[in-house]
C-alpha cells in the first residue's frame, strides 16, 4: 500500500470494548426473547390454552433467535482471529 | 490491496457518502417534518382516543391493519429475493441484493409498528410480554416478525462488513462508526471464509422465516370464522402477494435510486429485464390465486360469503376490487409481456400499479369482511380520517427517510460483491457452465465400464 | 356450579326497546350521542334489531333482541393476545378492562358483533354520572366491553341466598333486561338445572341459537315466532 497506513484510531481500545458490549447486548436480547417465549409457554399451560400452538412456536422461534446470535458471534470471533497475524502495517 | 482497486473503479458509489450535499439536507428536513407530523397526529390519537379514525362498530379494523399487512408484504422484497438469488447463484443479483435487504429492514420496522398504532391503549402493548398468550395469532405474528427482523438485519449487516471496512480505510467520517462496525475486517482469506459461511447460513435461514411471516399474518384473518377470511388458501395467497408487491417495490426503488445516484453503470437494462420477468410471473401467479379464492367462494354460494362477494364485485367496493384486478394483473401483464414496452419507464409504471394494486388487495381483504357481518347488523361503511391518511403518509416518509439515511452512511451497492463478480465470477461461471454440458462421447463408455 | 343462559321469546317481543334502556342504566354504558351514532358507533351491549319483510303488499316489522350469546366455545377468547377476555367457570364470557390493550381482534373475530369499543373517553352527560350503578365499574377509552349477563346481580343474589342460608333458586337472579321487559319475553337462569324455566324453554322445539352451525355453542336461545 503506497498511501500512509491509516494510523491507529485514537479510541481503538474503546471501540473494541463497544463491539464486545454490542455482541453481549445481542445475546441479552436473544436470551431475553427466549426467556419470554418460555414464560408464555408456562402461562399457556396455566391458562389451559391450546398446547400445540405454544409448543410449536417455541420449538421454531427459540432456535431461530439462537442461530442468529450464534452466527453474529461466529463472525465477530472469526474476523478477529482471521486478522493478519503480525498486524503488519495495518492495525 | 484490493481496497485500492475499489477506490479506483467504483469510487462513484461512495460519492453520496463522502460528499453529502444540499440534497441530503433538504430531503431529511422535508421527510423528517412529515414523520414528525405523523407523530403529532398519533399523539392526538392517544390523547383523544381511536375515535379520531374512521373506524366503527362493524368495521373495527381499517387503514392501520391494511397498512400493516401491506408494509410487511413489501418487506418480502428484500431478504427473500436476495436470498433466493444468492442461493440460485444468479450472477446478476450482485448490484441488487443490498438495496433489497435495506427495503426489508426499513419497511419491516414500519410495518411492525402499525399494530401499535391500532391499539386502543398503546401504553399497554407491553402486556403482550407479561400476559401474552401464544395461542392467539397476534402472538404468532409478534414472534415471527421479530425473528424476521433479527434475521434480516443480520443478513443485511454481515455482507456489509467488507464495504464498511473500505469506508474505514478511506477515513470517511464518522471514523469511529466505521471502525466500530467493520469488526476488524482486513480481507484475509480466513476472514473471507468466515464471512462466506455466515452469509450462507443466514441466507438459508432467512427464506423459511420470510415465508412464515406472511403466512402467519394471513392467519390473523384465516383463523377467525368470518366470511371471506376463513380460507385455507390465505397463507400461500398472502405470501405470493407479498413477494409480488416486494419485487414491484424493489424495482421502483432501483429505478429511482439509479436516477438520483447515477447508478446506470451498475443497474443495467438486463437487471430490470430479469427482475421484471419475475414480476410478470408473480402477476400471473397472483391472478391464479385470486381466481381460485373467489371462485370457491362464489361456487359455494354460502349466503354470508356471497354478501362479502357482492360487496366487492358489484357493491360499494367494486371500484377498489376491479381497480385491484386492473392494477395487479391487466396493466403489469400487458406492459411486461412485450419487449417493446418492457423498458425502464414501462417497468416503473407496471411496478407502481402493482404496489397500488397490492395495497388495494389488502383493503379488499380487511374491510369488506368486517362490513358484512353475519350477525344481521346493517352493512357497514368505512371512511378513513385525516389522521389515518396522515399516518399512511408518515409511514411512506419513514421509508424514504430510511433510504436517504442509509445512502448517506453506507454504499447502496455492494462494492466487494461487484468486485468479486469482476474478478472471480466470470471464470467461475464458465467452469460451472462446463459442468452443465453433456460429457464428451468418448469418455462415456469408459466410465460405464469402470464401476 | 351454575351455567347461566337466557331464552328470548320472539313471539312475545314487541320491540319496545326497554331492555336496551335498562341495560344502559344498569351497566353504566356510555352515551355516545347522535353524531357518533351517525358514524356507526352506536353503543349497546344489547340491541333490538328490526327486520322488515314485505309479502303480499303487507309490510311486517319483526324485532330480534341481540346480546352476547356467551358462547361455550367463544371465538373471541381464542384470539385475545393478552387474556383480557375469558370464559368464566359459570359460562360467562368476561372482559378484564384493566388488561385489554384495545387491539379489537375479539371484535373482528366475533360472529355476533357482540362487543363494543370505547372510541373516546366515555361520557355520562347530565345527571347520568351521579346516577351510575355502583355495582358496575366504569370503563375508559380504548378498551373493549360487552354484556356480562349482569354478573354483579349473580354475585349479589348468591350473597343474599347465603345470608338466608340456602342455595340459589331459579328466579333468584334476573338480568336488567329481563326485569324491564313488559312482555316477559326474556328469561334468565341456570341451564344446568333441568327444572329451571330457561332450561325448559331451551328444550322447546321453537328454541334455536344463532349461528349454531359455527360450533360456538351459544347459551342464548331465541324462541321462534308462531305463525
Amino acid at each position: 500500500m503506497s498511501s500512509q497506513p491509516p494510523s491507529r484510531p485514537p479510541g481503538s481500545r474503546r471501540i473494541y470494548l463497544l463491539q464486545v458490549v454490542s455482541v453481549v447486548a445481542i445475546w441479552a436480547f436473544v436470551l431475553g426473547i427466549s426467556g419470554w417465549i418460555l414464560h408464555l409457554l408456562r402461562l399457556s399451560h396455566q391458562l389451559h390454552d391450546v398446547p400445540s400452538a405454544s409448543i410449536g412456536i417455541s420449538i421454531v422461534a427459540i432456535p431461530v433467535f439462537l442461530t442468529g446470535a450464534s452466527v453474529l458471534t461466529y463472525v465477530f470471533v472469526g474476523l478477529r482471529r482471521g486478522r493478519d497475524a503480525g498486524g503488519e502495517e495495518q492495525r | 490491496m484490493s481496497a485500492d482497486k475499489h477506490e479506483f473503479v467504483d469510487g462513484d458509489l461512495l460519492r453520496s457518502i463522502e460528499q453529502s450535499g444540499v440534497g441530503f439536507r433538504v430531503a431529511t428536513t422535508v421527510l423528517g417534518l412529515t414523520v414528525l407530523t405523523a407523530w403529532v397526529l398519533f399523539s392526538r390519537q392517544i390523547l383523544e382516543g381511536l375515535g379520531v379514525t374512521g373506524l366503527n362498530q362493524p368495521v373495527a379494523w381499517g387503514f392501520y391493519i391494511v397498512n400493516f399487512v401491506f408494509f410487511i408484504g413489501i418487506s418480502h422484497a428484500g431478504t427473500l429475493i436476495s436470498a433466493i438469488l444468492r442461493l440460485s447463484q444468479a450472477e446478476w443479483r450482485r448490484p441488487i441484493t443490498r438495496m433489497a435487504e435495506v427495503i426489508t429492514v426499513v419497511v419491516l420496522a414500519i410495518g411492525a409498528f402499525h399494530p401499535v398504532l391500532d391499539l386502543g391503549r398503546p401504553e399497554r402493548a407491553l402486556n403482550i410480554f407479561t400476559a401474552g398468550r401464544l395461542q392467539s395469532p397476534l402472538l404468532w405474528d409478534v414472534s415471527s416478525i421479530s425473528a424476521y427482523f433479527m434475521a434480516s438485519t443480520v443478513y443485511l449487516y454481515i455482507p456489509m462488513i467488507p464495504d464498511i471496512a473500505i469506508l474505514r480505510d478511506r477515513g470517511v467520517r464518522p471514523r469511529w462508526l466505521y471502525s466500530f462496525l467493520a469488526w476488524g475486517w482486513q480481507g484475509t482469506p480466513r476472514q473471507q471464509a468466515v464471512l462466506g459461511r455466515a452469509v450462507n447460513i443466514m441466507m438459508v435461514l432467512v427464506i423459511p422465516i420470510a415465508v412464515s411471516v406472511h403466512t402467519v399474518i394471513s392467519y390473523i384473518f384465516a383463523m377467525t370464522l368470518q366470511p371471506g377470511w376463513h380460507s385455507t388458501i390465505f397463507g400461500p395467497y398472502f405470501v405470493v402477494g407479498a413477494i409480488f408487491s416486494g419485487i414491484a417495490a424493489l424495482l421502483m426503488v432501483m429505478i429511482v435510486l439509479r436516477r438520483i445516484f447515477r447508478l446506470e453503470r451498475y443497474l443495467k437494462q438486463i437487471h430490470f429485464d430479469y427482475l421484471s420477468r419475475l414480476l410478470l410471473i408473480m402477476a400471473l401467479l397472483w391472478f391464479y390465486f385470486t381466481f381460485s379464492e373467489y371462485l370457491t367462494a362464489f361456487f359455494g354460494h354460502e349466503p354470508a360469503e356471497m354478501r362479502v362477494f357482492y360487496y366487492k364485485v358489484s357493491g360499494p367496493y367494486a371500484p377498489f376490487f376491479w381497480g385491484m384486478v386492473v392494477c395487479n394483473f391487466l396493466v403489469p401483464v400487458l406492459i411486461l409481456a412485450f419487449r417493446r414496452t418492457r423498458t425502464i419507464p414501462g417497468i416503473f409504471v407496471a411496478s407502481l400499479t402493482v404496489v397500488v394494486g397490492m395495497w388495494l388487495e389488502r383493503l379488499n381483504i380487511v374491510v369488506p369482511s368486517l362490513a358484512n357481518p353475519r350477525s344481521g347488523l346493517p352493512t357497514g361503511y368505512y371512511l378513513p380520517s385525516v389522521v389515518e391518511w396522515g399516518m399512511f403518509a408518515g409511514g411512506i416518509a419513514t421509508f424514504i427517510l430510511g433510504f436517504v439515511l442509509f445512502a448517506r452512511f453506507f454504499p447502496l451497492i455492494s462494492l466487494w460483491e461487484i468486485q468479486e463478480g469482476r474478478e472471480l465470477s466470470v471464470a467461475e461461471t464458465a467452469a460451472r457452465l462446463e459442468t452443465y454440458l453433456p460429457d464428451p462421447p468418448a469418455a462415456a463408455p469408459a466410465e460405464e465400464a469402470s464401476p | 356450579m351454575s351455567r347461566w343462559g337466557m331464552a328470548i321469546d320472539l313471539d312475545r317481543c314487541t320491540g319496545c326497546g326497554s331492555c336496551m334502556a335498562a341495560c344502559h342504566q344498569e351497566n353504566n354504558l356510555t352515551a355516545v350521542g347522535p353524531s357518533e351514532a351517525a358514524l356507526d358507533r352506536v353503543f349497546h351491549w344489547l340491541r333490538v334489531l328490526p327486520e322488515v319483510s314485505e309479502a303480499h303488499a303487507e309490510v311486517t316489522v319483526t324485532y330480534t333482541p341481540q346480546l352476547c350469546v356467551q358462547c361455550d366455545k367463544p371465538p373471541c377468547v381464542r384470539v385475545c393476545p393478552v387474556h383480557a377476555t375469558y370464559l368464566s367457570d359459570e359460562g360467562i364470557v368476561a372482559q378484564i378492562y384493566a388488561r385489554c390493550i384495545g387491539c379489537r381482534y375479539c371484535m373482528a373475530a366475533c360472529p355476533y358483533n357482540a362487543k363494543v369499543f370505547n372510541w373516546y373517553e366515555p361520557q355520562w352527560p347530565g345527571q347520568l354520572q351521579a346516577k351510575a350503578n355502583p355495582d358496575v365499574s366504569l370503563r375508559y377509552k380504548g378498551v373493549v366491553e360487552k354484556c356480562t349477563f349482569c354478573h354483579h346481580r349473580v354475585l349479589k343474589a348468591r350473597e343474599d341466598a347465603a345470608l338466608a342460608g340456602r342455595g340459589l333458586r331459579d328466579g333468584d337472579v334476573s338480568t336488567a333486561c329481563e326485569d324491564s321487559c313488559p312482555a316477559k319475553a326474556i328469561v334468565f337462569g341456570d341451564l344446568d338445572d333441568p327444572a329451571s324455566r330457561v332450561s325448559r324453554l331451551a328444550r322447546s322445539p321453537r328454541a334455536s341459537r344463532h349461528h349454531e352451525d359455527l360450533g360456538t355453542e351459544p347459551k342464548v336461545y331465541h324462541l321462534a315466532r308462531k305463525e
